[in-house]
This record gives C-alpha cells, structure tokens and sequence, in this order.
C-alpha cells in the first residue's frame, strides 16, 4: 500500500496556546499513524509565511487577548492565502480566540477589534462570561451524534445565515440565546469549544481526517475502525455527568 | 469598638474550635463571622504587629515559602502570626490574626507572615497594609476561576496602588513577576538564578509577549515555563540586575546552590526536591533577611523544616511513597522533572478532581507535559479522581500502554494499586481537593505498614 498521508499545520503555538490545543494535534496526527498513514505536524511560529497549499488540515487555537490580537496581525498578510483555502474546502478547525478572528470582528474586554473578514459573521463583547462544560448535538460528521467540550468566553457570536456546528444541549455556545454553537462553512468548523476538542470526540476526529483525504486525493480512503477504549470512556463519561447528573 | 473587636474574636474561636471538632479544617468560616460582627477586625488585630508583616503572594510556592520565612524569624525567638494552612483569602487571613489574639483581642506579635491569594489582595490590603510583599511567580492557572495570567496581574496591581508604602521582593525571572518593578518609585528587590541551570524549554511557556509593548520577550536561557533571563527586543524591559543571585545549582539527591547577596556568598545544600525549591527557599531567605537584617541559622531551619500537606512529602510504605499536589501546568511540569530526576523503577499516580476550587476545566492536563514520563523509567501508571477517564486519555496520547495503565474510581483502590505497582519508589501527583483525602490515607497505610499489616 503506498503510505498516504497529511500535513497538519498549526498556527501560532507560540501564542495561541492556551487551553491544551497541543490535545487537538496528538488526536489528529495519532490517529492517522495509529492507522499507518503518515502525518507530518508543521507549527507556524514568528511572522513565517504560511504555505497553505501544502497543508491538508489547519489548526487555529486560542489565546489571551493580546495574544489573540497579535496572531490576527500576522494572519492578516496572509488573508487572500487562507480565504483561498477555505474556499477550496480545505480543512480547518478553528477554536475560541481563532474563531472570532475569522469573523468580521473579535470581541476584546470592553471593545471590539477588526477580525479577518473571511466569514461574514462577528462577535461582540458580551457583559460576563460563558465558562462551563459543554454538550451539544451535531450533525456535522454525517451522523447526529453529541460532541462535549468546554467553553469560556465572554464574546457573543451572531452567525447570520451560516450553518451552525450543532444545537447547544448544555452550555451557551455562540451567544446563549440562538441554541447555536459554532459555524460551519465547507470544510472549516469554528467553536467556541476550547482547547482537547479532538481527543475526546474521535468520531469528530476521524470526519476531519476524512475529509482533508478526500480533498488530497480525489477520492475517499478508508479509515479502520480504532478500538477507542480510553476515548469512549471519557466521553461516555462526559456526556453521563453532564447531560444525565 | 474594643467591645465589637472582642465579640469578633470570641466568634472567630469559638467557630474554629467548633468547626474543628466536626472534623473541618476550620478555616474560613469562622473569619466571616468575625467580619459581619466586626467589620475593622483584620485592620485593628493587624495594627498591632510589633515590627513587619510580610505578605507572599503568586500562583505556585506561596505556602511553601511562607512557611519557610515564617520557620526563619521564628527562630529568631520571635512571636510570628502565620496563616500555615494557606487559608489565604480574606476570610482566613483574618481567622489566623484571631486565633492569635487573647480574649480582650490583644496580639502579642512581632511579625506576621501571611500568604494571600492572588485574586484577595485587593480585598486584604484595604484592611491590612504589609511592608513587604514577595510576589513568587504567576503561572496560567485554573482559566475558569481566575481568568488569563493579565487579569491576575491587573488585579495585583490594583492592591498594589491601595498599598503604596509596601516595598517588593519580585521573582526577577518571571517578566510577569518583574513589570510590577517597572515605572514606580516603591523600592523593589529582585531574586533570581543567574546562570543556565540546564532545564530543558518545555511546552507550557506562558507570558512571553511584552507587558508592556506586546514584543514577544527573548530569553538567554530558560529555566522553566516563562522563568529564565528575558529581554524584549521591542521596549526596555529586561530581567533586573539580581539583589539576590543564585549560581551554581546542582540537582540530585537534594538540592545545593550558592546564593550571593551584598558581596557576600552563602552555600546551600537541602534535602529538598524539584528545581523550583530554589525559588522558594531563596525568596523566604532573602525575606527574611531584608526584616531581620540576617538570618543566621537559615541551614538549621531549611533542615528542620516539615513541608506541608502534600508538598514532595514522604511516607514510608514499605517503601518510599512521595505525594506532591500540583494543580496547574507549570506546577505539575515541574513536579514531572522532578520525578524524571530520580532514576528508580518507579510507580506513579495521578489525581485529578474538578471541583469548583479545583477549577472545573480540565483542558490544562493537555498543556502538561506526560510525554516526559515515559523515559522515566516508570512501571505503572494508575489515574484517579472525578477526572480519571480524561487522565487516561491524555496518557495514551503522550504514549504510554494499555497495560501500564490503571484506571481506579476510588483514591483507596489507586494508592493500592501504586504501592503494590513493581518499582522500587511511587510517586504521586494530585491536584488540589484529591490530595487531602489522598494525605489521609496514605498516613493510614504507613501506620499500618509500621505495624506489619
């Protein structure tokens, strides 16, 4: 079998490193040589130019406001690059800090700042903060399936006329009105859901694997089924706790 | 008001004594009642320290450090006030001042060491003014309680300007510690580790971007998290000329450096562990030393000293167990390197609850550094705590083995099952609420083990 494989890039760990999106890379580049397909994890740090059309998946985390400010900078001399991809369906999860960024503004402690304009959605800066656990009901994998994860906040998000990532069970998501959480375009998810995402919902996981091969290739190639044990378990336990008390 | 400030201290001992008996710590309540009947209680028992009161402050190290200070003076012959158990909000601090004061709420105290946590001094110095203030380090901690390291920061700075007589004795390694040194005319000490003490650049770097101009900062060396010799190559800032310099730090069984202070060198060699013990050893000394003028006895003390509840403390279980509460990245990373340091066959485990003062969000265990663990020569591996399952997620992704790895829903079961683990040495790691229960029953096992159960 030639070793197929994927380039994962992640943007600006130097900055956006706040919540554990270190778990969001081991889940992706593990599963893939779990299943002995090759993976290659590129960081972007400093104001490097960002090759998009060598990467298959892209991760844009999550950081304190300046942080968050800082990485929009240096993104935005790369605008065009990354619009093009996300067009192109290129994958990409952006969580909390970069979410917003992609929108038309990011909401800042008393104020809000441009974002990205590469979705035409925005945050504003909401009077407290949504922090808590986090359950929601998605379809974005194919199947309806529940995702749990874990939001703090204090930004609303209005997604217009866009698909959201699911219907918030538990928590606020995008703004704690609209039981929306997160946005989804072409192959780009954006949540609020912070930080290890991934190592907890496999089943996310393996649906953003799929489609970056899908995107490489041409054609779909077939991701055996991993025992899951460990992962199960934590999401089982997640969804119990939190959902049924 | 004499009258009010004795019914407050009547309150405060009756509570704590009765919150005691019912098997509580006893720490808190009892300091809002005296508050709610005296609202001056703090200000008016605190008024009457004899000479200083010192106040440390910071995410990781402020009880070890206020202990260790609070030990130095004590030594000295002094009558020393100290909140010991770091009961550091408001409510506590006001509870140690009570507990001391005699029935007519006089105190007979010469100094007071007072550990507050980061977010209470806001609270505190309005009602109790410290002439030094240590800040150890501030580390990203528990994000859904306290917010990003800058609000910590904003909200130190503002007890700071309620306290303007207050002079600092600052972690100069720590650009997070040091910016509270900057554009102010309070007089500031700095401390800090001259020299590359090899620690290897690890994952949870925090705070590198310029507090005051957003430049990322450049360091000369690391020594951990944010830690090292900064400067930013966008405005002045940079680490501080050391008042007191550590060199020399060597790291095995124990721990030796020198510190050099006025033109004078001191050696110091302690049977502690972990590199960040310099920091706290360091910063009590130099403490104590800018109150007292000298500390003359500091290796009797630093030998005599019992750390407290779970800080690197030693049981003997038919061999050596070593429980250490860690409860953020740079706390658990730098408890990692430490057991990484003992080359032993060992077994480990690990806690993790998430109550609200645990913080309830566990995305932090992904910032921690396991993947260090496993050249480590471990054997077992077991996970505990509300948060097990996520434990044993998070191992198998830094690469550890199914069968390495136990899962155990009581912390009884757990510690069992490390002790009985092969090595020849277990260590284990718990965050904050997991590591009183665990305290207690490993001193059962050693009591049973002393016995020959």
């Amino acid at each position: 079998m030639e070793n197929k494989g994927l380039t994962i890039g992640h943007l600006f760990p130097d900055l956006l490193n706040m919540y554990g999106d270190k778990g969001n890379i081991l889940a992706l580049r593990n599963r893939l040589l779990w299943r002995g397909f090759s993976a290659e994890v590129i960081a972007f740090e400093k104001e490097e130019p960002i090759p998009f059309d060598k990467l298959d998946i892209v991760l844009l985390g999550g950081g304190d406001e300046k942080a968050q400010l800082l990485a929009g900078q240096r993104l935005q001399g790369q605008r065009k690059e990354l619009l093009d991809y996300i067009e192109k369906g290129g994958v990409m999860l952006a969580l909390c800090g970069g979410y917003e960024m992609l929108g038309r503004t990011v909401s800042q402690e008393n104020e809000t700042a441009m974002g990205l304009n590469i979705l035409d959605i925005c945050a504003e800066a909401g009077a407290n903060r949504f922090i808590g656990n986090v359950v929601i009901q998605s379809a974005v994998t194919g199947e309806d399936t529940k995702i749990v994860g874990f939001e703090n906040h204090s930004g609303r998000m209005n997604i217009g006329n866009y698909k959201p990532f699911g219907k918030v069970i538990l928590g606020h998501g995008n703004n704690g009105e609209d039981g929306n959480c997160g946005v989804v375009y072409k192959n780009l998810i954006g949540t609020y859901l912070h930080g290890p995402l991934l190592p907890k919902n496999p089943h996310l996981t393996d649906y953003l694997l799929g489609q970056a091969f899908l995107q490489k290739y041409g054609e779909p190639v077939s991701l055996t089924p991993l025992a899951d044990v460990a992962e199960k378990e934590a999401y089982d336990y997640a969804v119990n706790r939190f959902i049924n008390g | 008001m004499q009258i009010r400030l004795m019914l407050a201290v009547w309150a405060c001992k009756l509570a704590i004594f009765g919150s005691r008996l019912l098997g509580k710590k006893g720490s808190s309540m009892p300091g809002q009642l005296a508050f709610k009947i005296c609202p001056k209680v703090l200000k008016l028992l605190s008024q009457q320290v004899k000479k200083e009161i010192i106040v440390v402050c910071g995410t990781n190290g402020k009880t070890t450090t206020n202990n260790i200070l609070s030990s130095f003076i004590k030594a000295q012959g002094y009558r020393v006030i100290c909140n010991s158990v770091g009961a550091n909000m408001l409510w506590g601090v006001c509870c140690a001042f009570a507990e001391k004061a005699n029935l007519l709420g006089k105190l007979k105290a010469d100094y007071a060491c007072i550990e507050v946590d980061e977010a209470s001094c806001v609270k505190v110095f309005p009602h109790m003014k410290p002439h030094l203030m240590v800040i150890t380090n501030l580390f990203r901690d528990q994000l859904d309680r306290y917010g990003a390291i800058d609000q910590t920061a904003d909200l130190l700075k503002r007890a700071l300007a309620i306290s303007p007589e207050t002079k600092l004795l600052l972690n100069g390694d720590d650009p997070q510690v040091a910016q509270f040194g900057e554009n102010t005319d309070r007089v500031c000490y700095y401390m800090g580790v001259d020299a590359d003490a090899g620690m290897t650049k690890e994952d949870a770097q925090e705070g590198q971007l310029c507090m005051f101009c957003g430049a990322p900062l450049e360091y000369e060396y690391h020594h951990y998290s944010q830690l090292g010799k900064f400067t930013c190559p966008g405005c002045s800032f940079k680490r501080k000329p050391l008042d007191f310099r550590v060199t020399e730090v060597l790291m095995n069984e124990g721990l030796s450096f020198k510190l050099e202070h006025n033109g004078k060198t001191e050696k110091f060699a302690v049977n502690y562990r972990g590199f960040y013990n310099v920091y706290n050893i360091v910063l009590s000394y130099a403490a104590a030393t800018l109150v007292m003028g000298e500390v003359p006895d500091y290796q009797k003390v630093l030998a005599a000293y019992k750390p407290q509840v779970g800080r690197m403390e030693t049981f003997s279980i038919n061999k050596p167990v070593i429980l250490n509460m860690a409860k953020n990245p740079a706390g658990f990373n730098q408890a990692i390197a430490t057991v990484s340091q003992d080359t032993k066959e060992k077994d480990i485990l690990i806690a993790v609850n998430d109550k609200p003062s645990d913080g309830i969000d566990v995305s932090w265990l992904w910032d921690v550094d396991f993947e260090r663990l496993l050249g480590g020569n471990v054997n077992r591996v077991v996970v505990s705590g509300m948060r097990a399952d996520e434990l044993m997620l998070r191992l198998k992704y830094a690469g550890f083995n199914e069968e390495q790895q136990i899962k155990c829903r009581t912390l009884k079961e757990a510690a069992d099952a490390a002790v009985n683990g092969a090595g020849s040495v277990c260590y284990m790691l718990a965050n904050y609420t997991a590591v009183f229960p665990l305290q207690e029953i490993l001193k059962d096992m050693e009591g049973k083990s002393a016995h020959g159960e």
